[in-house]
């Protein structure tokens, strides 16, 4: 893997220095910091709204807890950050290629192979250092707000969905080696993940396959022990195998 | 260099499905050469660069860059190759002081040497100091930064995809100037369909068109194999001159615009010789005789003329 460290950090300089920094650390921070908050203040705004306003009926709701301040951040992490995953990393070798800089890098000593992991390696770090950065505040803000904030219910959901996200990324960077424009790519990323929550309607798929990951951070929080083997192996395999495609098909492709 | 050859093509196509962009193409670039790639647009110049440089698989035949097979041999041969393509791409967030060391980094220079060689680069690039981004860069500026990058490995080859395009005319110069500065030190293949430049620092040139070498000499071979042109002032019947002229065995063309013939001649010694009588012959005088040398650019459009 000729190359393959000064490539890295060049990616992770890029991540530092471009608009990268901003996209997805802040979707995560600001949903991070603003889960608990929401999930404190919710019950009182609903609440204060009139019964005429809601027709005559009263709304009757338990005082909220840290579990609804984790509620909110997992269901942030699966669905608006996953998506700003599918679209952000559409771009991950295809904008290289598209712009004409793979050129200059890959007429030096560096083998495409090197290329192409680097840049899954620095996404898949840009996503778990934020990812664990986002948990750290919104644990903070949940102690701080409600005064209690276990750990193991944050942390098993995380760690989860971070296996998920370890697979987006595999599986982004081979979408994006296959198709040329990045809105391209991150469109098939999209369809990708479509045919997984369909897939996650059957059980089988569920107890076996990377589908059954995808509600697991919830059923984790809600105190239910669903099958995570299979599904964390097989997410393994199937992001060690879209890896391996992503560097055969790009060692093969012509530039 | 461990090569007696920088560059070696056999029998090399390259088709795009059912177009042809080379066509057996046989090519052989001496080690320490500054060498001319010289074809219109479309002949397949830049294809038979990204063949060199790995970045492309022939349909068959074979390259071999430094002695090496590319593109199964291309990570070897690419160590010591510097390229620069027609337009070359950087990471605009980067100053070109850092693309260079970056670039230093990815050939595993040592961290002195890098800096040593990019300050120099630099400075030759006339950027030294300048701390824009290159993405605030004008055209002029990549191009210069693209050649002071295919530099920093200090190469033994040097692959220039139409270098001078894009420049102006004092920029053309300095790259010309830093071309024929390379002379000794490594070998320049560089593609260009700017004759002038080709004219001015190649040693030895092929001509492509449609996908085919038409023609591989040094640059004095190639005028002389073109043969000469003989300019004739004439003082009397300058047309029946022009017809016996014309009719003689070692003239390839004759035209004439007033008193002033033009002659394309195979053999200029045999001109030289026989005018003098052929006038005499006519009962005309000689005003002036002048042998001009063709311009490469007058052998090249003779050649692709044929060609097509």
């Amino acid at each position: 893997m000729r190359g393959f460290r000064p490539f890295l950090v060049k990616e992770l300089r890029e991540v530092a220095r471009t608009w990268r920094i901003w996209v997805l650390p802040s979707i995560v921070l600001f949903f991070a910091l603003s889960g608990p908050l929401l999930a404190k203040v919710m019950p009182e705004i609903l609440r204060s709204m009139s019964s005429e306003q809601l027709g005559g009926a009263v709304i009757q709701l338990p005082e909220p807890t840290w579990r609804d301040a984790y509620a909110q951040w997992v269901k942030n992490l699966t669905q608006i950050v996953t998506f700003a995953l599918l679209i952000m990393l559409g771009g991950t070798v295809a904008s290289e290629v598209r712009s004409g800089t793979a050129v200059m890098v890959l007429t030096k000593p560096v083998s495409r192979t090197a290329f192409v992991l680097a840049k899954a390696a620095a996404n898949a770090l840009l996503v778990a250092v934020t990812t664990l950065i986002g948990a750290a505040c919104t644990w903070g803000v949940t102690l701080a707000v409600f005064g209690e904030a276990p750990l193991r219910p944050l942390a098993e959901p995380t760690a989860v969905w971070l296996a998920f996200a370890a697979l987006v990324v595999a599986l982004m960077t081979l979408t994006s080696v296959l198709v040329p424009s990045p809105s391209g790519a991150a469109g098939l990323g999209v369809g990708i993940y479509a045919a997984m929550t369909i897939l996650a309607l059957w059980g089988w798929a569920v107890e076996h396959t990377p589908a059954g990951l995808l509600g697991a951070p919830g059923a984790l929080l809600a105190g239910e022990r669903p099958p995570l083997a299979w599904p964390l192996a097989t997410t393994a395999a199937a992001a060690v195998v879209a890896l391996a495609a992503a560097t055969l098909v790009f060692s093969r492709r012509e530039l | 260099m461990a090569s007696e050859s920088a560059i070696e093509l056999r029998s090399v196509t390259k088709r795009f499905g059912d177009v042809v962009a080379l066509d057996a193409v046989d090519l052989e670039v001496p080690a320490g050469r500054i060498f001319g790639f010289l074809g219109p647009n479309g002949a397949g110049k830049t294809t038979t660069i990204r063949l060199l440089t790995g970045l492309a698989r022939p349909t068959s035949g074979t390259v071999q860059v430094l002695g090496c097979e590319v593109p199964d041999g291309a990570a070897d041969a690419l160590a010591r190759v510097g390229y620069l393509p027609d337009v070359p791409a950087f990471y605009d967030w980067m100053t070109g002081e850092e693309y260079l060391l970056f670039v230093a980094s990815l050939f595993a220079l040592p961290e002195r040497t890098a800096r040593e060689r990019a300050a120099v680069l630099l400075e030759a690039a006339g950027l030294a100091g300048v701390r824009t981004r290159i993405g605030g860069y004008s055209r002029g500026m990549k191009q210069r930064l693209g050649i002071a990058q295919a530099l920093m490995n200090a190469p033994d080859l040097l692959i220039l995809d139409e270098p001078t395009s894009a420049l102006d005319p004092i920029g053309r110069k300095e790259v010309l100037d830093m071309i024929v500065a390379l002379k000794g030190k490594a070998t320049v293949f560089f593609s260009t369909h700017i004759l002038a430049d080709a004219e001015r620092v190649c040693d030895e040139v092929a001509i492509l068109d449609r996908g085919r070498v038409l023609a591989q000499a040094a640059v004095d071979e190639l005028r002389s194999r073109a043969g000469a042109k003989v300019a004739l002032e004439v003082a009397g019947d300058a047309e029946a001159v022009e017809r016996v002229v014309a009719a003689a065995p070692w003239c390839r063309t004759a035209t004439r615009s007033g008193a002033r013939i033009e002659v394309q001649a195979s053999d200029l010694a045999a001109a030289q010789r026989e005018v003098p009588a052929i006038l005499a012959g006519a009962g005309a005088g000689l005003v002036r005789f002048e042998t001009v040398e063709p311009t490469l650019e007058e052998v090249f459009v003779e050649l692709v003329g044929k060609a097509s």
